[in-house]
């Protein structure tokens, strides 16, 4: 009788414990959503940055014209005159994905703008993500664990700055789906079934949609499952949980255009078919090893190791020579400069230029991951103890992504969720080794009388959940080879958990020093929400669009970007050139819908190197190079007037580095006066003669009669100058952005220019006379 | 002096014995150089103060030749941010890859020579060219006399030698190829590596199947594991691509040693480390006091173990907290209710 009582008790204390972990989630998501609203509230409901504005653009064309339209768009306002295919080059799936939420919400008669699905599509994804996480971290030491690690990661500042509401960009969705697919894969590795397996090369197709971060998966389970065979933990339940990824997660990341043969053809992905060789070798082996006698077994292994060591050379050969025939090895240059650290600096400057391929210092740790930092060592040390195939995926995650990581500030973001959930494993352990030592030794309880305190004190009901949860995860360490054998076990396991709660009494610390760590603790937490609230509110949230500053007279609103934006598209005719360096292609083309000749997407290096050395070069030499490219306006973004430090002229090195690595003539050390860059008087003539220089400083002693830069903090080097080839058309309110027109070419002689003027003017389009009854002096 | 030094100075010596007596004019010059430079084993002619009057000083301008010369200071080889011996190996790379490249230069361009200088023994030359500082590198072309000549600016050896071979192409307008870097295995170690390793392998397919090797050790994992934590949340691997220092000598006090950089762009080496520690020991502290010290039988001895760990984990997340907010200037906060003030 009493038995069967407290399997009843038992299974209410489950219902309870679920229902209440249900909740519990609810709210993880509401958090996770709405610290990510600092963005919106603080300044307005718009996109930012520069990325975001072209996955906009995408998905405006997406709703406007339908996927068939989307799939075959060729972009002509890009990369003038070669046009870019948008269908094959990009990774559609955020842009799917936000389609899908605004053609479903407009289905339901909710008639929200494209705009603003787009801008919370992010936070809505990191919703998903913390679940996700919950149900990885189940996976791996149970529930509590996976509810700590869910809260951790709904705020962690790393994720938060990628993810807040308007930040419009693959990332925001690739998360989720990076941690939804290895959740898969993890609960295909538990339980072996196929149906899992299945779910799981659908969620690395979604990835391979999203993120080129892709590879990273496709790398660390082949990784992971390499590491199992070596350490001699092969069962079935590995080779279904990874044998149908690569075959399936291979053709379905195929179907992607823009990853297409390259899924079977380039290095990155080698790793993982030479393990799915591997773990068939291996199963064969498991396979005779069952049907042979140990003797006759022996023998085999001789036969088969001979000659699997020959063909195994002629295909290592093989691979080899063909990854060698490529001149990179077959590997793009991100993916070489993670491998070889040093590889980025020295060959590929754009990629270098780049702020977030840049190695992080410590300091970012603290303010990426902030006091996680500290737990992590903790929760590897919980996966080893016990190890099991879980737990060691997630200890190989955290160690790749850290090292990653270090390499670039940027792979950060794949680091955070591996540390969220290490620090929520790792938190759980410690919570539940302390508050068993209070429970077990609240003064007022003693004896055997463990029941009555799991109802009494609040304290009781958390370690007793803990116990329960520990015991599930005993049993789920164990190896299930099928369903019926589980349910056996789950009733024999009832039993000896007495016996374990009674083993774990002894396993106590003492009880002062427990209270005391476990506020210590909690204070730890609370500095983490502090400063995650903080860094979403304050660090992450500044759209970068639109600008503000405080001063002691007040809050100050930079606009400039979108007023000469609309500028542009207001007053310049529809098929006009605007040539500005590559950081304002997207939102030029998002926001003014005019053609632009580089953009954020650096694919074709000479055509950005074309527009450095115009800018590098003299006004004259300048004017050509943007005359044989059609542009009409040049468009530079100068921030000395108010103290806007990430202007052209502070990017100008790059542009002269770029285009020097392409057009010889440009040589960075004519700009350079001893190796130091500066605008000031000491400046070189190169440089003070350049294109950029010119066109950022005209009339800028006009605005306090000395010309005193604040970003570069010295007075200019050259002060008054006339443009001969440009005239300037549009300065914005703070100077931030100015707008040039290339002034037309001079006529040289007087008869010829006549009869050509007469011969154009029988041949001109419809357009062309337009604009010339326009202006009556031309 | 190294061996290597002394022996084409002996031969140099000797040559300018002979040549002296024989007529000194421009074509002699340049076939003396060209057989010293022969008998070099690196391709760099080592000049003293006798050779450069010859070959600079005392003849006429336009020389048919340059000389891009490299000042060398053995006495402060050892001192390692001046970086002096790989900048010596570039330049000989750099002359070795100029020689094979251009095995036999046109008529008509004039000859590029490499040559260094040291300081000891030639100390004149070195006043001669006003060189103060070390590393220098100058080339002297033919109309130049030695103030003239053109440094090698800091930048135009960063990259090392191709970079110096950027500079000499677009001064002197010679084509001076791609930079044969010796292979960093010779092709009998590899062929050694191969072989070894294809011995290797059936025994250690063997062990592997056995389940004994040091890879089934979990404890070996783990240090693994918490290593390379400590290794990238350090920071290292920027010191690493950054080349940074362990730490930097004051400037205003030079017996006082900076360990900690002010900016967040930038760390030192030490202070990276240091700072690795302190994040790993609280996790390693945490881990065990929940699954080592539960097993330990004494109260006051797990009395005494947490109270040392919740002091010293308090104090370095205290530490780091401050130094963080030190380094980066953040001023976190919480936001409160306003009636709370």
């Amino acid at each position: 009788m009493a038995a069967s009582e407290t399997s009843n008790g038992t299974a209410l204390r489950y219902a309870f414990g679920n229902v209440l972990s249900f909740f519990i989630l609810l709210l993880i998501g509401v958090l996770a959503f709405s610290i990510r609203l600092f963005s919106v509230i603080k300044y307005e409901s718009v996109i930012h940055e520069f990325d975001p504005y072209f996955n906009y653009r995408v998905t405006q064309y997406l709703t406007k014209n339908g996927i068939y339209d989307f799939w075959n768009w060729f972009d002509d306002r890009t990369w003038y005159p070669l046009g870019r295919v948008i269908g094959g080059t990009v990774y559609p799936g955020l842009t799917l994905t936000a389609g899908t939420l605004y053609w479903i919400l407009n289905s339901l008669n909710i008639p929200l703008s494209v705009e603003t699905v787009c801008v919370f599509t992010a936070p809505i994804f990191s919703a998903f993500a913390s679940w996700a996480t919950y149900l990885l971290t189940k996976e791996v030491k149970g529930a509590g664990a996976g509810l700590t690690a869910a809260v951790l990661l709904a705020m962690v500042p790393s994720y938060i700055s990628r993810s807040v509401a308007g930040s419009y960009d693959n990332e925001a969705v690739a998360i989720f789906a990076l941690i939804f697919t290895f959740f898969l894969y993890i609960k295909t590795l538990n339980t072996g079934s196929l149906f899992y397996a299945t779910l799981n090369a659908i969620a690395y197709f979604y990835m391979v949609c999203s993120w080129g971060g892709y590879t990273f998966i496709i790398n660390l389970i082949p990784m992971h499952v390499l590491l199992c065979i070596v350490t001699g933990r092969y069962s079935s339940r590995l080779y279904i949980a990874y044998a149908p990824l690569v075959v399936l997660g291979t053709l379905l990341a195929s179907l992607v255009p823009v990853v297409g043969f390259n899924a079977v053809l380039t290095s990155e992905h080698f790793g993982s078919f030479l393990v799915f060789i591997i773990i068939h070798v291996v199963a064969l082996v498991y396979y005779i090893k069952g049907i042979l006698s140990p003797k006759m077994f022996k023998v085999a292994v001789t036969l088969v190791v001979s000659i699997g060591l020959v063909v195994c050379c002629a295909v290592i050969a093989v691979l080899v020579a063909l990854v060698a025939s490529s001149p990179t090895k077959g590997w793009s240059g991100r993916s070489l400069s993670l491998l070889d650290p040093t590889y980025a600096s020295k060959y590929i400057p754009i990629i270098a230029s780049v702020s977030e391929h840049q190695p992080p210092t410590w300091p970012s740790y603290f303010m990426d991951i902030n006091v996680l930092a500290f737990l992590v060592p903790a929760g590897i040390i919980a996966c080893f103890s016990p190890l099991s195939d879980a737990s060691s995926f997630v200890v190989l995650y955290i160690v790749t992504s850290v090292y990653f990581s270090g390499v670039m500030v940027r792979l950060m973001l794949v680091f955070a969720p591996a540390a969220c959930i290490m620090s929520g494993i790792a938190l759980s352990a410690s919570f539940d080794v302390f508050t068993r030592s209070i429970k077990f030794q609240l003064p007022g309880v003693k004896g055997n009388s463990q029941v009555d305190a799991g109802e009494t004190s609040s304290e009781g009901v958390v370690a007793q959940n803990e116990v329960a949860k520990t015991d599930k995860n005993e049993e789920a360490l164990k190896e299930r080879p099928s369903k019926k054998n589980r349910k056996k076990e789950k009733e024999h396991v009832e039993k000896p958990s007495v016996k374990a709660q009674m083993k774990k009494r002894l396993l106590v610390l003492p009880f002062e020093a427990s209270i005391i760590a476990i506020l210590l603790l909690i204070l730890l937490g609370a500095f983490y929400v502090v400063h995650s609230v903080w860094a979403a509110a304050e660090a992450y949230s500044a759209p970068s669009i639109v600008l503000t500053s405080y001063s002691h007279d007040g809050l100050h609103v930079f606009d400039d970007f979108r007023e000469a934006y609309s500028w542009l598209s207001h007053n310049t005719e529809v098929d006009d050139k605007v040539a500005s360096w590559w950081d304002y292609g997207y939102q030029t083309t998002a926001m003014a819908n005019r053609t632009v000749i580089v953009d954020n997407n650096t694919w074709n290096n000479t055509h950005i190197a074309t527009v450095g050395t115009a800018m590098s070069s003299p006004e004259k030499a300048a004017w050509e190079i943007f005359d044989s490219l059609d542009v009409k306006y040049v468009l530079v973004v100068f921030g000395g007037l108010v103290g806007y430090p990430s202007d052209d002229i502070n990017k100008f090195l790059w542009m002269v580095r770029i285009g020097g690595g392409v057009f010889p003539h440009i040589k960075e050390p004519d700009y350079l006066r001893d190796g130091q860059y500066r605008i000031d008087s000491q400046a070189t003539p190169t440089m003070l003669n350049c294109l950029m220089y010119k066109l950022s400083y005209y009339r800028f002693v006009e605005t306090d009669g000395k010309a005193f830069d604040r970003v570069r903090r010295t007075e200019i080097g050259k002060k008054h100058f006339k443009l001969t080839h440009f005239e300037e058309v549009f300065t914005t309110h703070h100077w931030m952005v100015r707008i040039y027109k290339l002034k037309p070419q001079k006529n040289r002689i007087r008869g010829k220019a006549k009869k050509s003027r007469s011969k154009a003017s029988s041949t001109t389009s419809t357009k062309r006379s337009e604009t010339q009854r326009k202006n009556p002096w031309h | 002096m190294s061996p290597t030094h002394s022996l084409p100075l002996l031969l140099l010596i000797s040559l300018l014995l002979i040549s002296t007596s024989t007529s000194s004019s421009d074509s002699d010059r340049v076939s003396e150089l060209q057989s010293l430079q022969s008998r070099s084993k690196s391709g760099i002619i080592h000049l003293d103060d006798h050779s450069v009057s010859r070959y600079l000083t005392s003849t006429k301008t336009p020389r048919p030749y340059y000389l891009l010369i490299f000042f060398d200071a053995t006495q402060l080889h050892d001192k390692s941010e001046l970086q002096l011996k790989t900048l010596h190996s570039e330049f000989s790379l750099l002359a070795q890859s100029f020689l094979t490249n251009n095995p036999n230069p046109s008529p008509s361009d004039p000859n590029l020579f490499f040559c260094d200088i040291e300081f000891k023994e030639s100390q004149q030359s070195f006043a001669l060219f006003g060189v103060n500082a070390l590393p220098h590198i100058r080339l002297v072309a033919p109309h130049h006399s030695p103030k003239q000549s053109e440094q090698m600016d800091q930048g135009d050896f960063s990259r090392l030698a191709e970079s110096m071979a950027d500079f000499v192409q677009a001064k002197t307008k010679l084509n001076v190829g791609p930079i044969h870097r010796p292979p960093f295995l010779s092709t009998k170690q590899l062929a050694f590596i191969v072989l070894a390793t294809l011995i290797w392998i059936p025994f250690a397919i063997k062990k592997i199947v056995k389940g004994e090797t040091l890879l089934h050790d979990p404890k070996l994992w783990l240090s693994g594991s918490v290593f390379i934590y400590f290794f990238s949340v350090s920071g290292a691997m920027h010191n690493i691509i950054r080349k940074m220092p362990m730490f930097l000598a004051d400037r205003n006090d030079p017996n006082k040693l900076i360990f900690f950089y002010q900016g967040s762009g930038m760390q030192l080496g030490a202070e990276g480390f240091a700072i690795g520690f302190l994040y790993t020991i609280v996790g390693l502290l945490l881990a065990f006091v929940t699954h080592l010290l539960v097993k330990v039988r004494n109260l006051n001895v797990q009395r005494f173990v947490m109270i040392v760990t919740l002091f010293v984990s308090f104090w370095a997340v205290k530490k780091v907290v401050y130094l963080d907010n030190w380094k980066t200037g953040y001023g976190i906060h919480g936001f409160w209710p306003s009636s709370w003030k």
